[in-house]
């Protein structure tokens, strides 16, 4: 089977019947797509196929041939972020990470697919409903899922589409926070 | 101080939005096995033979491993406090829960293991089961464990108790007594990473680990043990959990893979399943709680009796750990100065229980709040007023005799009031988590306070000598 992965040709001689999941992973070390459940049912393994949220795990390697794959090792790198990265990492989406990946790649997808319809003249974020409808087959379970859907959105705007990336994560003081104050007698 | 009050960067966010942070299942390293495990497909049976002789014969399998191979299978997580071990990393002459490992296999490939599991004849003798706590007490019922029906290690007792006042005068003292039973169930953790351990045997004859643990040296020492290493033989690497919520303080998956890995002498794999995580990774235990409350006509908890049945499942684990938890919350967040409370650690024929999110504290709290409700419902007062009448504040000291020092019942209280929009008479809403006095202090709360300054009560001595129902006194000693 030959396919495009990230933009590079792949062939592989797995047999046909291996979930792409299973082929990116051990063959050619593209760990971003996690394996949660192996059965459809988590989102964590998501990749676009010819720019389509679908999940690797459930897809045998012998459909694709000549598809074009994306995952999450193409969205961005940590000195040249995509949008929708830095709006998970400002808005604090991502907690243990192990279903970021997923989400990303689903809410990339919302993102390109509603693009067009924004129409000229500015951008009109995706509704709250649209992410959740995108977002629907992907579990997360230690956000809420209240900070992902808030990123969706954020990336959705353009706010983030000349952001700087966050570089180093040395921390300043926030100027525009109150000094903290301190409660209590230290023991 | 410049932290607090800041709004920080995660130091691992760029890595997980790049699909970068490694976790266990990430790492391959060259000559790496896969391994399974064969677990009881029963609840409860005696293990007659375990014979792996085919399984060992089968091409590209590299080790089958039993209890035999485990320089030392039985063990507690508490026998540095004196408690004996009692759990089998690989089940020897019983099956005590359905899904116990009983053999593991690493072999070349996945197919290959779990072709290998099918080849290893185990021949059982199924037993009785026990999965209701309530009736683990009963004379005719299945014998689960080798300590008998409850965990018997809670110093000279078989269960743990908290004593305070005089809880006898409270209910003869009663003007009305409000019963109930809760009963919160088992949950399972649904980490999005299910147990994953990678062990990779060194030329120098040390062992790396990769780890999905929420507890690294914890599990160092629980390997280290197992193996009976010296600590400085075992390298961890982990800080990379898939969501744990405390379903990865166990160590499930790191010891069974070392062992296999000392034998192939190659790196072994083992991540389970999704359908393993649910079947047979451990949950937050149910518990069974039946709580009395002794109270006055105008809203007074004069005292509390209470019993707790903890399912342990089948092994003790951490359970005695969460149930001591449990004991020290059970007045909740408010003052009763007579106090009564037995808690029973039961064994069952179900996965062993463990951590999760408020270990033992969720289940007392769950009963708690929603007994308090139904005493005011009981006494047609308001459950806002009745909480903050009887909220700690400082001074009162809690079921083990802690004095308070910052109790933040009564703040956390009336701000809930204010988001909700609950409206509250101004006497209730200028209410302070400051020392009792006048109204907020009658008779019977006048004893379990501490002397003003004093922070900790002897627990051998009374809270005041001076008070006639001061008489305090704790079981237990760990």
């Amino acid at each position: 089977v030959e396919l495009t992965i990230n933009g590079t040709p792949r062939a592989t001689a797995s047999s046909p019947v291996t979930p792409l999941l299973t082929v990116l992973r051990q063959e050619w070390n593209i760990t971003g797509p996690k394996p949660g459940c192996e059965q459809g049912g988590c989102g964590a393994c998501t990749v676009l196929v010819d720019g389509e949220p679908r999940r690797s795990c459930l897809l045998a390697i012998g459909t694709l041939e000549d598809k074009d794959i994306t995952t999450v090792e193409a969205l961005g790198n940590p000195v040249k972020l995509a949008p929708v990265q830095k709006a998970f990492n400002d808005r604090y989406a991502a907690q243990c990470g192990y279903c970021t990946a997923g989400m990303l790649m689903a809410a990339q997808a919302l993102i390109d697919r509603t693009d067009g319809r924004r129409g000229e003249g500015g951008r009109e974020p995706v509704t709250r409903e649209q992410v959740l409808e995108a977002l629907s087959g992907h579990v997360c379970r230690c956000t809420g899922y209240v900070k992902i859907v808030e990123a969706v959105i954020a990336a959705s705007t353009g706010e983030f589409d000349g952001a700087a990336d966050p570089g180093d994560t040395e921390f300043a003081p926030d100027p525009t926070q109150p000094e903290a104050e301190i409660r209590g007698t230290p023991a | 101080m410049k932290a607090v009050g800041a709004t920080l960067p995660r130091y691992d966010g760029v890595a997980h939005i790049t699909g970068r942070t490694r976790f266990v299942d990430d790492n391959n390293v060259p000559g790496q096995l896969y391994a399974k495990a064969l677990r009881s497909p029963h609840h409860h049976a005696r293990i007659v033979k375990v014979d792996t002789s085919r399984a060992e014969s089968l091409a590209g399998v590299r080790a089958v491993i039993t209890h035999r191979d485990v320089p030392k299978n039985v063990y507690g997580h508490l026998e540095d406090l004196g408690v004996p071990a009692d759990e089998p990393l690989l089940a020897e002459q019983y099956a005590r829960w359905k899904g116990q490992p009983i053999a593991a296999v690493a072999a070349e490939d996945l197919d290959t293991a779990i072709e290998a599991l099918e080849l290893i004849d185990v021949e059982y003798e199924e037993l009785p089961a026990l999965f209701d706590i309530r009736k683990a007490l009963e004379p005719d019922a299945p014998e689960v464990h080798q300590w008998g029906p409850v965990y018997p290690h809670f110093g000279p007792h078989n269960h743990r108790r908290v004593r305070k006042g005089d809880v006898d005068w409270a209910f003869e003292k009663a003007d009305t007594i409000v019963s109930g039973v809760y009963r919160p169930q088992a949950i399972e953790h649904v980490p999005m990473e299910t147990q994953a351990a990678l062990a990779i045997p060194e030329p120098d004859g040390r062992l790396t680990i990769y780890s999905c643990t929420q507890a690294m040296y914890f599990s160092l020492g629980v390997v280290a043990s197992h193996l009976e290493l010296p600590l400085n033989r075992i390298k961890f690497i982990g800080g990379t959990v898939g969501g744990g919520f405390g379903g990865k303080v166990d160590t499930a998956s790191e010891t069974i893979s070392a062992v296999l890995a000392l034998k192939a002498q190659r790196p072994v794999k083992w991540r389970w399943t999704r359908e393993e995580e649910f079947l047979v990774s451990s949950t937050r235990a149910p518990w069974h709680i039946e709580l009395e409350d002794a109270v006055t006509s105008d809203g007074w908890i004069l005292g509390r009796r209470m019993v707790t049945l903890h399912d342990a499942g089948a092994y003790a684990r951490f359970s005695p750990y969460g149930l001591t938890k449990h004991a020290f919350h059970h007045t909740g967040a408010y003052t009763i100065p007579n106090l009564k409370f037995d808690g029973f650690v039961v064994f069952t024929n179900r996965v062993p229980t463990t951590a999760m999110r408020g270990f033992g504290v969720t289940s007392v709290s769950m009963a708690v709040e929603t007994h308090i409700t139904r005493v005011a419902e009981v006494l047609g007062l308001d459950p806002w007023e009745i909480r903050l009448k009887n909220a700690n504040r400082i001074g009162d000291t809690t079921g083990n005799l802690v004095a308070m020092q910052d109790p933040s019942t009564v703040p956390v209280t009336l701000a809930t009031a204010e988001a909700v929009g609950k409206e509250l008479a101004s006497e209730y809403r200028a209410m302070t988590p400051e020392r009792r006095t006048g109204d907020l202090l009658p008779e019977h709360l006048v004893a379990q306070q501490a002397p003003e300054g004093v922070h900790v009560i002897d627990r051998a001595g009374p809270v005041n000598a001076s008070q006639s129902n001061g008489q305090s006194s704790n079981g237990g000693s760990h």
